[in-house]
């Protein structure tokens, strides 16, 4: 049980828009493809949409979109810089419980580890010793495409911190997002703090799942984290026509007090659209994955946007 | 002890598949543990249809706990914490899903009202398939400090190996770049970096062996589904000469991968005769030789 204070913070929303979000637990599920899809599909509509894609440490929407990464911002945090005030007590050492400071043989502290940029350490030195350097982990991006808006991050590649680059890219769409009618947010793939970052504020999430056991397991896990955050639940079903377990997939949802309202199979229209980042309902409105895509977008358009 | 790591980037492109099978493959001829460092969506088990036979619960993370007989409500943990971990409520209450257990606010507290104490944010289970150990690690749902439970999960399953002469360990990794894969990689002996032909799981490709570049371990590319798309497995080997990775394998798009995966056995000893079992064959045979050079 979580606190009600934080269930509600979560779904505080800065922004008056609908907020529909795609996650899934497993990776390589079809995150991504449903969202862009999905944004797609309400463009042509003539809705205008904001897509945050909150998968920082893989993200691909605009790949998926064929649009580029434009208006960069870099994502900082705190980094430590030790100025010749310092006395070397040894205090910011045994306060960074990162272990990223280290006193050397001289006796001066110096960074070794992941720094986090929690700022203990400035909190704690006695003789204003440490200087608030800058650091930069990520980037976020916005691009613009007719009615569309895409708000995406990425995690510089060894850097261990997704959780700030998530949070901005969150900030920055909420905050840039006045215009838009709808907001439909992709998370990463698993059940951590980034997920629940990723979907703060949203009205509902769309849990996408595959018909393995593997897709089993990992469905489980997220609806029961949206259990836990009290956010409703919906499952939409990719690769609906391999070979697998559909019954179970329909069992946990109906376990969680939800249902399966999208299939979508693995047609070739849809693998074709994937490898040359066009979404399937622009390129192939006439295949099945197309449709059914379609039809989700006419069920979120008629409880939220009418 | 070799420890070799399976990465991807990009989740759902067949991380855990090739890591069951190949170590099916090379169990044949060394002991070995496998290791899922998957902890968000550990599926490895699954694949073996494995079950836990010893389950042990981790404090791996650390979260503030606020006193409220000492709280004077000034909410200075709320301005010092960089996580915004803290929600100003009626009183602060401390989100435990974004602490991270610095101590930056129990520094700051005016009421020292504020201990950072452990917290068990997640578990490690221990399950066998045809005599090979399988140690699986298990973030709790909404927990962070996935870094920290993926080097206990590395340190168990080491300490699993020393006990039982095994000379190899392999560890199905997590998607991404961030904490967890930089855990799961860092001292290691060998990357697989397992991709497909698609432009989004090469870009993702791209992003995490620039991670690895960054500890020094060697690397080597297996491309599943490959014949999806000819133009980008094309890309994907330009990058690999470019980055001098070498191709281990080919592996065909072949339904008898999810046929196994519903029968919860590894491919190659359901399906040993189907394209992508013979692939993962070879693939087999061919790091021996890494395995000699590393």
């Amino acid at each position: 049980m979580m606190e009600k204070e934080i269930i509600d913070a979560f779904h505080e929303k800065p922004l008056d828009v609908p907020v529909i979000g795609i996650t899934g637990g497993k990776g390589g599920v079809g995150k991504t493809t449903v969202a862009v899809n999905l944004v797609e599909a309400f463009i042509q509509r003539g809705y205008r949409v904001s897509l945050a894609d909150a998968d920082v440490d893989a993200p691909n929407a605009a790949m998926l979109f064929g649009i580029p990464l434009e208006n960069p911002v870099d994502v900082t945090i705190t980094q430590p810089l030790i100025n010749e005030k310092c006395t070397k007590c040894g205090e910011c050492v045994r306060a960074c419980r990162m272990n990223a400071l280290f006193q050397s043989k001289d006796g001066k502290p110096i960074i070794l580890g992941d720094c986090n940029g929690c700022e203990a350490c400035i909190l704690v030195c006695p003789e204003e010793a440490i200087d608030r350097g800058k650091k930069a982990v990520g980037r976020t991006f916005r691009t613009d495409a007719g009615n569309v808006s895409l708000f995406t991050g990425e995690l510089l590649p060894g850097e261990a911190e997704s959780s700030f680059v998530v949070s901005a890219v969150k900030d920055r769409m909420f905050k840039e997002s006045g215009g838009s009618d709808l907001i439909i947010v992709d998370t990463s793939p698993g059940t951590h703090c980034n997920v629940i970052n990723a979907l703060k504020g949203a009205d509902i999430a769309y849990a996408v799942t595959e018909p393995t056991p593997l897709g089993v397991h990992d469905l489980e896990l997220i609806l029961t984290l949206l259990d836990i955050m009290e956010l409703e639940a919906s499952v939409v079903l990719n690769l609906s026509d391999l070979p697998g377990v559909k019954g179970e997939i329909s069992r946990i949802a109906k376990a969680h007090n939800t249902d399966v309202p999208v299939k979508i199979p693995l047609d070739e229209a849809l693998a074709r659209s994937y490898a040359e980042g066009v979404p399937v309902v622009r390129k192939a409105p006439g295949a099945v994955s197309s449709k059914r895509i379609t039809q989700m977008a006419d069920t979120i358009e008629k409880r939220y946007l009418s | 002890m070799k420890e070799v790591v399976v990465l991807s980037g990009k989740g759902g492109v067949g991380k855990s598949s090739v890591a069951a099978s190949l170590g099916t493959l090379l169990s044949k001829k060394r002991r070995m543990v496998l290791v899922d460092c998957d902890v968000d969506a550990p599926n490895l088990a699954l694949i073996f249809g494995a079950k836990a036979d010893t389950s042990l619960d981790v404090f791996s993370s650390e979260k503030a706990f606020i006193d409220y007989e000492r709280c004077s409500e000034c909410f200075t943990c709320v301005q010092t914490c960089r996580f915004h971990a803290i929600v100003e409520a009626e009183k602060p209450v401390v989100v435990p899903f974004y602490c991270e257990g610095c101590g930056a606010c129990a520094i700051a507290c005016p009421e020292d009202a504020i201990e950072i104490r452990p917290v068990a944010n997640g578990k490690i289970d221990i399950s066998k398939s045809n005599g090979t150990s399988i140690v699986t690690g298990a973030l709790k749902i909404g927990e962070s400090g996935s870094g920290n439970l993926v080097f206990k999960v590395r340190k168990e399953a080491r300490k699993k190996a020393e006990e039982n002469g095994v000379e190899m360990i392999l560890i199905d990794g997590p998607p991404g770049i961030g904490c967890p894969v930089i855990a799961s990689v860092s001292g290691t002996d060998y990357v697989i970096a397992v991709t497909e032909p698609t432009p989004a799981a090469l870009n993702d490709l791209k992003r995490v062996l620039e991670v690895v570049k960054h500890f020094k371990i060697p690397a080597g590319v297996v491309i599943n589904k490959a014949g999806l798309n000819d133009a980008v497995s094309k890309k994907i080997k330009d990058f690999a000469r470019s980055a001098g990775l070498s191709i281990l394998a080919e592996m065909p798009y072949d339904l008898s991968i999810p046929k196994s995966l519903v029968q919860a056995r590894p491919v190659v000893e359901i399906y040993p005769d189907s394209e992508v079992s013979l692939e993962i064959k070879r693939l087999a045979e061919k790091f021996e030789g890494v395995l000699e050079r590393i």
